[in-house]
């Protein structure tokens, strides 16, 4: 488990704190996704999962480990990987199995080992016959699979994405969700930052942070019904929840909390048959 | 265009050496191909081609390498040519500038000199993969670790800047089109212009560049990069070839010697 407790964050001593009174609890097997504004501080506080940042007051513990003791970092970093926006960005090697063999090597794991656990995250990723290419030959999507394989192959229990699809095409955005889910199902918790809310509306929670504070923590059909509260930060709402919330405005009398195509259909259909 | 990173992939006997003895190797051979004299340079050429035969790479590209040092060549072959002072050769009249025999046979001699060292060094990037390549250069300086030199951290430096080299050109690239599309104008006016609007494409890129570095040294970090040991996915092992290829060089140096 991921726990925060009272987490306040400032960058300089005695600057703004850009988090304040955090309270954040992950459990294991959870896909929780991080929603809000631009500069409301979620890369600020998913930075504080894996010790890249240090709370300013308050505590982080990471399966039982406080981020803030030192002899701790490299077992948290292990557990909790990221992967960030920029896929051209966080891609070290001169080939994508070296490039995925980087975090193993960093942990001094043994050549066979570190061998081992290429091939099973690339092929995890679907791209188990690409580790000869050079980076620059991928595609963004591609280039995003290599760095999940990368995390992958230091066997994290948390994976933590800070909008892994902001940079790719519809087609590298749908496989990229893919995977996610897949390493959702098969375990590891996500914590999964984004700005596109048809992404995550089967996740298990939705927390959403505005000015520094988290402001809900709930099941996506809780969080989605506030359209109001949503749009008032500027954030949206994913497309079928919308299409609910236009029908209500026109007076029809549906069920607000829908998220899915399948539950619009229905809904929409037992509409109909009611009024006939 | 020629760069470290021209790698020819191969199965070839040369392409398995150890890239350890393939860095040393180029390093005696240079040192033997300056010090050397005529029949040694002779015998240096011989035994490059016999590699370039044995590693399967066409002659093509080691023309190829070979070529954007052609204006090098020509003019260190002209410079001793014509400022070498002997025997004038009887065709020519002694006018401004005397050719002489001693000239020509310098500029012959020393022009094949730099010929044969580009040669070896392309043998080496062509067949030995840039991951190799930094990979050997870690290990060969992985001794010099009691004096200080961080051999790990030099391996991830020069393999990002290689990574890297490909993804800054596209970057270049993009400002570049980026710009025309607001006018700039790169491939007319004055060469001052010209310039001034190459400059202006600096600025960006290392704004750029800056920016990726940030983000790339987090994402390291990320994935428990430190000071630290670490290992490597390839350890390197000699093989038999290895310590074959270790004694000819042993003993073509041994017979330089004598």
């Amino acid at each position: 488990m991921i726990r925060v407790e009272d987490l306040l964050f400032k960058y300089e001593k005695d600057g703004e704190a850009v988090l304040k009174n955090i309270y954040v609890d992950i459990k294991e097997g959870e896909y929780v996704a991080i929603i809000g504004p631009n500069g409301c501080g979620k890369t600020t506080l998913i930075k504080h999962f894996n010790a890249l940042l240090s709370p300013s007051k308050g505590e982080v513990w990471v399966d039982g480990m406080n981020t803030k003791d030192p002899d701790a970092v490299p077992k948290v970093r292990q557990k909790v990987g990221m992967v960030f926006q920029n896929p051209d960005n966080q891609i070290v090697g001169m080939t994508v199995e070296e490039d995925v063999s980087f975090g193993p090597g960093n942990l001094c794991l043994s050549p066979p080992e570190i061998r081992d656990r290429v091939e099973r995250s690339l092929a995890l990723v679907g791209m188990g016959n690409h580790g000869k290419r050079a980076p620059h030959t991928l595609s963004s999507g591609e280039k995003q699979l290599v760095a999940i394989a990368g995390v992958m192959a230091m066997n994290p229990k948390y994976i933590v994405f800070d909008e892994p699809t902001a940079h790719l095409d519809p087609s590298g955005r749908k496989r990229v969700l893919k995977v996610i889910r897949n390493l959702n199902r098969e375990g590891i918790t996500i914590i999964h930052v984004t700005h596109n809310m048809d992404e995550i509306v089967e996740v298990t929670r939705v927390i959403v942070m505005n000015g520094g504070g988290i402001l809900l923590s709930e099941p996506p059909a809780e969080v989605f019904v506030k359209v109001q509260l949503l749009r008032d930060l500027g954030l949206d709402v994913p497309q079928v929840t919308e299409l609910m919330w236009q029908l209500r405005q026109m007076g029809i009398d549906v069920r607000p909390e829908i998220l899915t195509l399948d539950g619009a259909r229905e809904e929409i259909s037992s509409l109909i048959k009611r009024r006939a | 265009m020629y760069y470290l990173g021209l790698y020819i992939d191969g199965e070839s006997i040369i392409h398995r050496l150890d890239p350890r003895v393939k860095i040393v190797s180029v390093i005696a051979s240079s040192i033997l191909i300056l010090n050397g004299n005529a029949v040694t340079l002779a015998v240096a050429g011989i035994v490059l081609l016999a590699l370039i035969a044995a590693s399967r790479i066409a002659p093509r590209h080691i023309l190829e390498a070979l070529r954007p040092m052609l204006v090098f060549f020509v003019l260190i072959f002209l410079l001793h040519l014509l400022f070498t002072d002997g025997t004038p050769i009887p065709p020519f009249p002694s006018w401004r500038f005397t050719i002489t025999y001693e000239g020509l046979y310098r500029g012959a001699v020393i022009t094949w000199q730099f010929v044969l060292l580009v040669v070896a060094a392309s043998i080496l990037t062509m067949t030995t993969s840039p991951t190799e390549l930094v990979n050997g250069i870690e290990r060969l300086l992985r001794p010099l670790k009691i004096l200080g030199v961080p051999s790990h951290d030099l391996a991830i430096m020069i393999s990002i800047a290689l990574r890297f080299v490909p993804t800054l050109l596209q970057e270049i690239d993009r400002i570049k089109e980026a710009q025309m599309a607001r006018g700039a104008n790169f491939k007319t006016g004055t060469l001052a212009q010209r310039t001034k609007a190459t400059a202006s494409l600096l600025l960006p890129l290392v704004m750029n560049s800056l920016r990726k570095a940030d983000e790339l040294s987090t994402a390291m970090e990320a994935r428990a990069y430190n000071r630290g040991p670490r290992t490597y996915m390839r350890e390197l092992r000699m093989s038999l070839a290895d310590y074959a290829a270790i004694a000819v060089m042993v003993l073509i140096t041994g017979i330089h010697m004598v």
